[in-house]
């Protein structure tokens, strides 16, 4: 055997670690699941813009095209086709990953690499900003508390319950001056409210903000969403998959202000409302009066980050209901699936 | 109705864009590293592309086999990996496969592969030792292959035939 005349072709031992892991099948399905909901996110928001499609209900299940796909899609295409993983079928598909993961910035640094470190930070953000917050509030909520005190809601509860066919939960007081609210949704719902909301809040406003968690408490019911919800987290190190489940959750914040407007028919009450926590984000930061750090962290950062835009759709009005998305939601999902297949 | 249709068209539309970028995203990594993996016509054109003369090719072939090699699939980075396959002269079927790697070895479609292994011994070839297997493929034809390393590589050979003229065809690579 000859010597090699480059010796730049002498492979590095790490930079080959790498390269098997992403031809075995473990790292296939990593990198295509990315590729694949990357294709799902960019096929399906140009669906929503070319068929005008704002319904937050609808936009919801869209986007969970996007987050529910890639866990399938490349197991399924490799029993449809086993030698979809072959060097021929790469060479002529419409995109391969790997000929992006092979390449070496300024020969040096692969881009498989920066891929591995990009998939190795969303799985940290996932742990530390979705799993840790869950965990804890799922510990916190199981702790019986027998000193907590109701806040007495008159009849508007009640009703409301009856109209989403849930049980009535219980509104719990919490002693904090910060304007909070939550619910927790397990077999004995409950909405949390902290003193300084009620402070804040006169009867409509509240009666609102009370609709807007009975409608988490009765869409947490659903099957599907919650379906969605635990599959999502198969797809922990998938920035792409992060990026779509937080705008879901922001989907699920508009999805129950229509809820909250259904049971209150009074859009400017919730919007008043939202504006209590809205003006909290532009104000300086107050010192804590409270130990007790807010639950539902998930639900708080989606309500912060959007509080604006909920606030002017519910003072537009523009709570549009799309009708006919049926079709449109067939062709994104067959276009998703025939324009993935060729890419490895 | 117009809604719909109006929409389904520009939807077709950016599918097309997304097709057509994505082919442009498909050839960057083509044109910025010549060392990406591709298609070849001769095993010259591999030895100058990829800068190495690494590149092991059989002096020996029987004549059911046809030269040149109808496929020859190479790439120098993450490492060197190249694959051939040459037909038989008669059926233009796949009848020889040889692959070259440092690292996995490139993976062909329709592999030639031995479903039913009769015999697997050490074979000593060259002062190396390489591992013989012997079997049957698909509709029971006679299939061969055998793996060694050579230096930093690993090579293997696949053969729709019988050991004989495998063997005949290893010892002769250079």
């Amino acid at each position: 055997m000859n010597v090699s005349l480059k010796e730049t072709l002498v492979a590095n031992p790490w930079v080959m670690s790498i390269s098997s892991f992403f031809n075995s099948f473990a790292g296939m399905y990593v990198a295509q699941s990315f590729c694949h909901s990357l294709i799902a996110a960019v096929v399906t928001n140009q669906a929503l813009k070319a068929w005008r499609i704002h319904d937050p209900l609808v936009s919801q299940r869209f986007r969970f095209l996007i987050i529910l796909f890639p866990i399938l899609s490349f197991p399924f295409y490799q029993m449809i086709n086993p030698d979809r993983g072959s060097t021929l079928f790469r060479l002529e598909a419409l995109f391969d990953i790997n000929r992006w993961l092979a390449v070496e910035i300024g020969g040096l640094v692969p881009v498989a690499l920066l891929f591995l470190l990009l998939l190795a930070l969303t799985s940290l953000i996932f742990f530390f900003q979705e799993m840790v917050p869950v965990v804890r509030n799922t510990l916190d909520s199981r702790q019986p508390d027998e000193d907590r005190a109701l806040l007495e809601t008159g009849p508007f509860l009640e009703n409301a319950a009856q109209t989403l066919g849930i049980k009535t939960p219980e509104v719990v007081l919490i002693e904090d001056d910060e304007p909070h609210i939550f619910s927790a949704t397990g077999r004995d719902p409950a909405i949390f409210v902290s003193s300084g909301l009620t402070k804040a809040l006169d009867q409509r406003q509240m009666e609102a903000a009370l609709a807007h968690e009975m409608g988490h408490i009765a869409r947490s019911r659903r099957p599907l969403l919650i379906i969605a919800f635990i599959l999502r987290i198969i797809m922990f190190y998938n920035p792409v998959v992060m990026v779509k489940f937080r705008k879901a959750i922001r989907d699920e914040e508009k999805i129950c202000d229509d809820i909250a407007v259904t049971l209150t028919r009074d859009p400017t009450a919730l919007a008043s409302a939202l504006k209590v926590f809205y003006h909290k984000i532009d104000e300086p930061p107050e010192p804590q009066t409270s130990s007790r750090p807010p639950k539902g962290s998930i639900e708080e950062y989606s309500h912060n980050l959007l509080l604006e835009s909920r606030i002017q759709r519910l003072e537009s009005r523009s709570m549009d209901r799309s009708t006919g998305w049926g079709l449109p939601f067939v062709v994104t999902l067959l276009t998703i699936m025939v324009l993935n297949y060729y890419i490895v | 109705m117009n809604k719909t249709f109006s929409g389904s068209l520009a939807f077709a539309l950016v599918i097309a864009i997304i097709v057509i970028l994505l082919k442009i995203m498909n050839w960057v990594p083509l044109s910025l590293q010549q060392e990406t993996i591709r298609r070849y016509g001769t095993v010259d054109e591999v030895r100058a592309a990829l800068l190495t003369k690494d590149l092991s090719v059989p002096s020996y072939f029987p004549q059911q086999i046809t030269w040149p090699p109808s496929l020859i699939l190479a790439q120098g980075k993450p490492y060197f990996a190249s694959v051939m396959e040459f037909t038989r002269a008669d059926t233009g079927e796949i009848a020889l496969v040889i692959s070259q790697s440092e690292g996995e070895t490139l993976r062909v479609e329709d592999p030639i592969e031995i479903t039913v292994i009769k015999e697997k011994v050490r074979y000593a070839m060259r002062g190396r030792e390489a591992m013989l297997t012997v079997g049957t493929c698909r509709n029971d034809e006679p299939c061969s292959g055998i793996t060694w390393q050579e230096g930093r590589y690993t090579m293997t050979v696949l053969m729709k035939s019988t050991p004989f003229e495998l063997t005949k065809i290893v010892e002769s690579m250079r």
